[in-house]
């Protein structure tokens, strides 16, 4: 396993342009249309869920309101490509900003609430914009909902076909992920980190907690915006029943199957999720059943996920005994 | 810097007349105490005197219920840990509150949070002010490391270590801060005596490099021979302060320690 | 001001309801310490097992009772081997995580085994209503509104019992205090957590049947709307207080019924967040004193 880990970590680089070269590519060779949804939705979910993990995982705030912020995004750019006849290319940053500010709003209150009670406003907040979608039909279309949002053009070509829709998901994740990558190398993502790990400490070394949580919780829903805009001119159709609280649960459970604190971990979730929600289709309920004993099982054997941060308090608590050992051996 | 007159030294930490109530119970009543650049102070007491909550007051944990800590003549009370630490005071804890599952290199590296600028804008298209904030972060952490002697254990899970080197790690963090006065609560509890001899010895030497230490500790020992002046709690008073012979010699501290009977007697 | 005064008493009404869920939630917060996401669930547990008790055995309502008393208690228990015990040490999230997931399981397990339809629930009291006349007001109350009250009335007053008179009733008060001095004094605390985590998920099944009965309807997805009643109501009581928590319940079918008035029934959920919302940044405690729950405040999440 660490064999792996260190290859991995020496030719990182051949990684991941091979990985570029694969993602670029793969429309060319995945020729049918069902298959490239599903290849799309991976990746909505991917940076819906990636977006999760920034609050969830790096700064370990608990919220479960993401799809608030998704929907913000989508129906921000649903409204204004379709009532107003905006520009994609402009609804999108404006929706992120706008999601943001959402997050922004939210978390002022975390300046005086901790753990539990965030949790729960945020699920108020999520509930709240689910009804104003549902309820305020001269904007939102009500139960109705917001039909044949315009496809985005690009060099006077629409991109209504998933395989072309395809660039727009990656270049999101991609761009999320470069972004997000350097944050987290940079002072910043360390007080996130500080914040997850022992905030009492955090403070006593002048990081100023309410500040960066809320930053985080702005940044995270920045992307859930970014991404509930591009989602809205894919599928075309938005209501208010996309955007429930299970769907902010489902990017939780991507969350914490892939792994919390990691950037690669909710895209493994995703992919993860998607293929077997998908896959097992035809067995109905049964398939969320299965869903749902996985969730449970992954917290008994491994809390923090495939991929997800081992170095970190979200794995359970405990350190490993071997390698304590070892440390104190070698001490000696 | 101890051998010089205590008295000629700037004031660097006041405390003027702080009061803590916790409802009914008065956990800190009327403590004054007065700490000089270049002091090695130490703040001892029994179980419950009330030590660690007066430290949590100095360190923006706890407002006072009354009463004024002074830094540099500024008042603090009332103030948040953060803003505190950012006045360049630090402490560590008393159960030692490392991020245990980080490297011993990341746990300094937050350390020098304080003294970087990093924004957002700048992480993201990793400008000049990015660049000088790494470099500086990295160098001056491993800087730290090597001068107590942490340093091959950079990479190492801060949790892993033997408990001596994890207060060591909590002192690294701290001096990353670049404080002028750092706090330590019961830096020796747990230690053997070898480890606190060393520890003594590391805490002189910091006071030597120019740090004002403030101690609380139960081993009189240590008190005594590392400090060179003393702050006594008992029930949340303050029953003397003086130079450790004096403190040594004072009847009332014997009686808050031994009691009374065992002073008639002996 | 008629109308006012009647969707008061709706609200009263409905508040009961609410107030006996939210005393179910609030004891198991405090006795296990974590918060749980399935309770929506075991109150859909409740409303059907009353709904299969009708089926076969008739209009009997004190069976009923005791079946989805049982049957909730039995899930309860499940829960607490499956989402708590492993979990005490752990961060929060964990076991938090393990509840959405059993959530999950027992709502496609019920659309599989009952049926995914709304199912009617039998008249089980006529439908007959008083009309007071005070004041020139003319104010009008069910019978099934009465027989709501008393019974929640009658399960706060047994549950009062429990816990102050019983000796069970003040261990489970000892750990929802303190796990640690309650393992001290010889409690045995993982038992006594999942005991009070069982009773607490019985009331929500007995609030279930209420529920059920009050709307004339169960279905396997009527848990979700009702676990945030639960969340909001417990929240504004400041989670574990089991009085408080009631009165939070009370506020917010008041509350509700109130909005109702002045727009339409679909805000309904809208004044009850943004209610619980303002109440938590005006005071993060609810209407608990700050404090009794310090406990929970304080754990890390």
């Amino acid at each position: 396993m660490k064999k792996v880990k260190n290859t991995i970590v020496k030719y990182k680089l051949f990684f991941i342009l091979a990985g570029l070269a694969i993602l670029l590519l793969l429309p060319l060779v995945i020729t049918k249309s069902v298959y490239m949804r599903h290849v799309c939705n991976v990746l909505i979910f991917a940076t819906l869920a990636s977006s999760l993990n920034i609050i969830n995982g790096y700064s370990g705030q608990m919220c479960l309101g993401q799809a608030g912020f998704f929907a913000v995004g989508a129906y921000t750019c649903a409204i204004l490509t379709t009532n107003y006849g905006w520009s994609f290319w402009v609804v999108w940053p404006v929706a992120g900003c706008l999601a943001a500010l959402m997050g922004y709003l939210v978390s002022l209150p975390t300046l005086r609430l901790q753990g539990i009670y965030l949790s729960f406003v945020t699920l108020g907040f999520s509930e709240i914009i689910r009804i104003i979608a549902q309820t305020w039909t001269p904007v939102t279309g009500g139960n109705m909902g917001i039909k044949g949002i315009p496809f985005p053009i690009i060099f006077g070509k629409e991109l209504f076909k998933p395989h072309d829709y395809y660039y727009i998901l990656l270049a999101t994740l991609l761009l999320f992920l470069f972004i997000t990558s350097r944050i987290l190398r940079s002072r910043i993502g360390r007080a996130w980190i500080s914040i997850r790990e022992e905030s009492n400490a955090a403070r006593s070394l002048g990081v100023e907690i309410s500040r960066y949580k809320s930053m985080n919780f702005t940044y995270g829903a920045f992307w859930a915006g970014m991404i509930g805009a591009a989602y809205a001119p894919y599928v075309n159709f938005v209501d208010s029943s996309q955007f429930s609280l299970d769907t902010g649960f489902d990017a939780l459970a991507m969350v914490v199957i892939g792994g919390q604190g990691t950037l690669i971990g909710p895209i493994i979730g995703s992919v993860v999720v998607t293929v077997l929600t998908e896959s097992l289709r035809f067995l109905q309920y049964w398939r969320f059943v299965i869903y749902a004993l996985i969730i449970i099982a992954m917290m008994w054997v491994r809390p923090q996920g495939i991929a997800g941060a081992s170095n970190s308090i979200l794995a359970g608590g405990k350190i490993r005994r071997s390698s304590r050992k070892k440390a104190i051996s070698r001490n000696r | 810097m101890m051998s010089k007159n205590r008295a000629d030294a700037p004031v660097l930490l006041e405390a003027r007349g702080v009061c803590k109530y916790f409802g009914g119970l008065k956990a800190i009543e009327n403590v004054d105490m007065t700490i000089r650049k270049g002091d090695v102070f130490g703040i001892i007491g029994p179980n419950g005197a009330g030590k660690t909550t007066f430290f949590n007051i100095c360190t923006g944990v706890f407002a006072p219920t009354k009463g004024e800590i002074l830094l540099h003549g500024e008042n603090i009370a009332g103030l948040t840990p953060e803003e505190i630490a950012r006045k360049r005071m630090a402490r560590t804890f008393q159960n030692i509150q490392l991020f245990k599952f980080m490297s011993v290199l990341e746990n300094v590296q937050i350390g020098c949070h304080i003294n970087t600028k990093t924004r957002m804008f700048d992480a993201v298209f990793q400008t000049k002010t990015y660049k000088k904030d790494e470099q500086y972060i990295a160098e001056r952490s491993m800087d730290i490391l090597q001068k107590i002697g942490l340093e091959e254990f950079a990479e190492m899970k801060a949790g892993n270590l033997p408990y001596g080197s994890q207060r060591k790690v909590e002192i690294a963090r701290a001096l990353a801060l670049d404080p002028e006065i750092l706090l330590l609560d019961e830096p020796a509890a747990g230690m053997n005596p070898n480890e606190t001899m060393e520890l003594r010895e590391f805490i002189l030497q910091l006071n030597e490099a120019g740090y004002t230490i403030v101690v609380i500790e139960h081993d009189m020992k240590f008190i005594m021979n590392s400090c060179n002046h003393i702050l006594v709690l008992n029930f949340g008073q303050k029953i003397f302060e003086g130079a450790p012979e004096q403190v040594k010699a004072n009847h009332d501290v014997q009686v808050a320690y031994f009691g009374k009977g065992i002073i008639a007697r002996g | 001001m008629e109308y006012v005064v009647n969707q008061i008493i709706n609200g009263i009404c409905q508040g009961a309801i609410y107030a006996l869920i939210a005393i179910g939630y609030s004891i198991i917060v405090g006795v296990v310490g974590m918060v749980t996401f399935t309770y929506g669930e075991i109150v859909m547990i409740g409303a059907f097992a009353a709904y299969y008790t009708f089926q076969l055995v008739g209009t009997n309502l004190v069976l009923a009772i005791l079946a989805s008393f049982a049957a909730s208690f039995i899930v309860g228990g499940i829960v607490y081997k499956l989402c708590y015990e492993r979990f005490f040490n752990s961060p929060r999230h964990i076991s938090l995580l393990c509840t959405i997931g059993f959530s999950i399981l027992i709502k496609n397990l019920a659309q599989i085994i009952f049926g995914p339809d709304t199912k009617p629930m039998i008249n089980i009291i006529e439908n007959k209503s008083y009309t007071l006349e005070a004041f020139g007001i003319s104010i009008v109350i069910k019978q099934l509104q009465i027989m709501v009250l008393v019974l929640v009335i009658i399960s706060s007053v047994a549950l009062t019992f429990l816990f102050q008179k019983t000796k069970y009733g003040i261990a489970l008060r000892a750990v929802s205090q303190d796990k640690t001095a309650a393992y001290m004094v010889g409690i045995n605390v993982r038992r006594t957590a999942m005991v009070g985590n069982c009773i607490g998920c019985g009331f929500g099944g007995v609030a279930g049947i209420l529920l059920s009965i009050y709307y004339y309807s169960c279905s396997p997805l009527m848990g979700s709307s009702f676990s945030m009643k639960a969340f909001s109501s417990s929240v504004l009581g400041g989670l574990v207080d089991i009085r408080m928590s009631a009165l939070g319940g009370l506020c917010i079918g008041i509350i509700e019924n109130m909005g109702i008035m002045i727009s339409s029934a679909t805000f309904r959920d809208i004044f009850a967040f943004g209610f619980l919302i303002i109440v938590l940044i005006i005071k993060p405690t609810g209407f608990a004193s700050s404090g009794k729950n310090r406990r929970v405040k304080s754990e890390k999440g």
